[in-house]
């Protein structure tokens, strides 16, 4: 199809996340037309996560589900669609980004990327050979499943403990695996104690997981190491969840032209601006994010207002000659 | 058009929400058996997808073959309920 006879939209954002729902809210609230894709799960990975306790506004907390599904209503009273499907490409047209996805090919006046990351894999035997058959990264999806049973949880942030507490409504047991020390918040790290203190939990600290071992087509233990003695160890288990950090979504920005640091995540100038003029990204994708909800829905309101201003020819300058890539980490 | 449309789900899963909203989009009806409050049917979905996992869609085709898609897959759900 001829670039000219493609449908235009003002406003696609490749994602339907916090960071992504949060910009829709505010350019929709703009008047500007704003189309979303997900090819996953509205809501992003606040979505699966069973409990957030540190988004302002929630004094008991609330559920990641529930959050997603009021982000998502808010941003469509004001007009917002998410299509359910993905963008494979982005290509630069000048004043329009031309756009491949599932639906088709399109073209949009300003972009945001706002794809979030996702759960790294360990890489070790046996993790993909019995993947969804004993090794999980989704607790509040397949944790029904052990009821009474015993557990790996391989991880020591924030993810790896909250999903670990959730998972003590099932399981009889739960070892926890941690490569070096916890880096969870005080407030999990104190609740991680209760669970322990309770017997729900066992903590094991400088312990590296190295194999996940079936029998008759199910998982049966995992081995690690003890770092420090540099023993061999064992658990037997009935199933494992792996929380050890994210990984950035961006393979539909490769060989876009638009730079990335060294991992993949998106890196931007201080409006939030991509090295493509008129992208821009928010959210867990950014190079130097806190990949915090709270920071993503930020993000996502000043990409938004930030490409109010760029569409109306009114982006001021930026204020450092060239982006600048930051580590990143994330419990 | 299939002949009938069966998502295994528990409460909590935001993927069984994604499946749900697709085949609402889509004018699908679908029978949903939540696991938390059928814990005896784990069994029967865990023999249907050989998977420790929700969201389990099994699609009844017109010839009675049925199709099982494990997880929220656009690629292999579109497809199976068209």
């Amino acid at each position: 199809m001829k670039p000219d006879t493609l449908p235009k939209h003002q406003v696609v954002m490749v994602g339907a996340g916090p960071a992504a729902l949060s910009a829709a809210i505010y350019t929709t609230r703009e008047d500007l037309e704003t189309l979303l894709f997900e090819k996953s799960v509205i809501g992003g990975l606040a979505a699966v996560t069973d409990k957030i306790d540190n988004y302002p506004g929630f004094p008991d907390g609330i559920e990641g589900l529930t959050l997603s599904e009021k982000l998502h209503k808010q941003a469509e009273r004001f007009g917002a669609v998410v299509e359910l499907g993905e963008v494979t490409k982005i290509h630069d047209e000048g004043e329009y980004k031309r756009l491949e996805t599932s639906s088709g090919e399109m073209l949009a006046r300003a972009v945001l990327v706002a794809t979030g990351s996702d759960y790294k894999k360990l890489g070790i035997p046996g993790e993909m050979e019995y993947y969804a058959r004993g090794v999980h990264y989704c607790a509040t999806c397949d944790g029904a499943f052990y009821r009474a049973k015993k557990l790996v949880v391989v991880g020591g942030g924030n993810s790896a403990v909250q999903e670990s507490l959730f998972l003590t409504r099932f399981a009889s047991h739960i070892d926890l695996l941690v490569r070096s020390s916890i880096r969870a918040s005080e407030v999990l790290q104190h609740e991680l104690a209760v669970a322990v203190k309770a017997g729900k939990i066992s903590v094991h600290l400088q312990t590296t997981t190295d194999e996940i071992v079936g029998e008759n087509n199910k998982v049966s233990k995992v081995l690690g190491t003890d770092v420090a003695s540099g023993k061999k160890v064992e658990f037997p288990v009935d199933g494992v969840f792996i929380f050890i950090g994210l990984m950035p979504n961006s393979d539909c920005l490769r060989n876009s032209g638009i730079e990335l640091d060294p991992i993949g995540f998106v890196i931007t100038d201080l409006h939030l601006q991509t090295s493509m003029k008129g992208v821009f990204a928010a959210g867990d994708i950014r190079s130097g994010a806190t990949m915090q909800i709270a920071s993503a829905v930020g993000e996502g309101s000043t990409a938004a207002l930030n490409i109010r201003r760029y569409l109306e020819g009114k982006l001021e300058p930026q204020l450092i000659s060239k982006p600048v890539a930051t580590a990143v980490t994330r419990s | 058009m299939p002949k009938k449309i069966t998502v295994f789900t528990t409460s909590s899963c935001a993927y069984c929400v994604m499946v749900k909203r697709y085949l609402g989009s889509k004018g699908r009806d679908y029978e949903e058996i939540n696991l938390d409050e059928h814990p005896e049917r784990q069994a029967e979905a865990l023999k249907i997808s050989g998977a420790l996992t929700v969201p389990v869609t099994v699609v009844t085709k017109q010839d009675n073959t049925q199709e099982v898609v494990i997880g929220y897959n656009l690629t292999k759900l579109a497809p199976a309920v068209a």
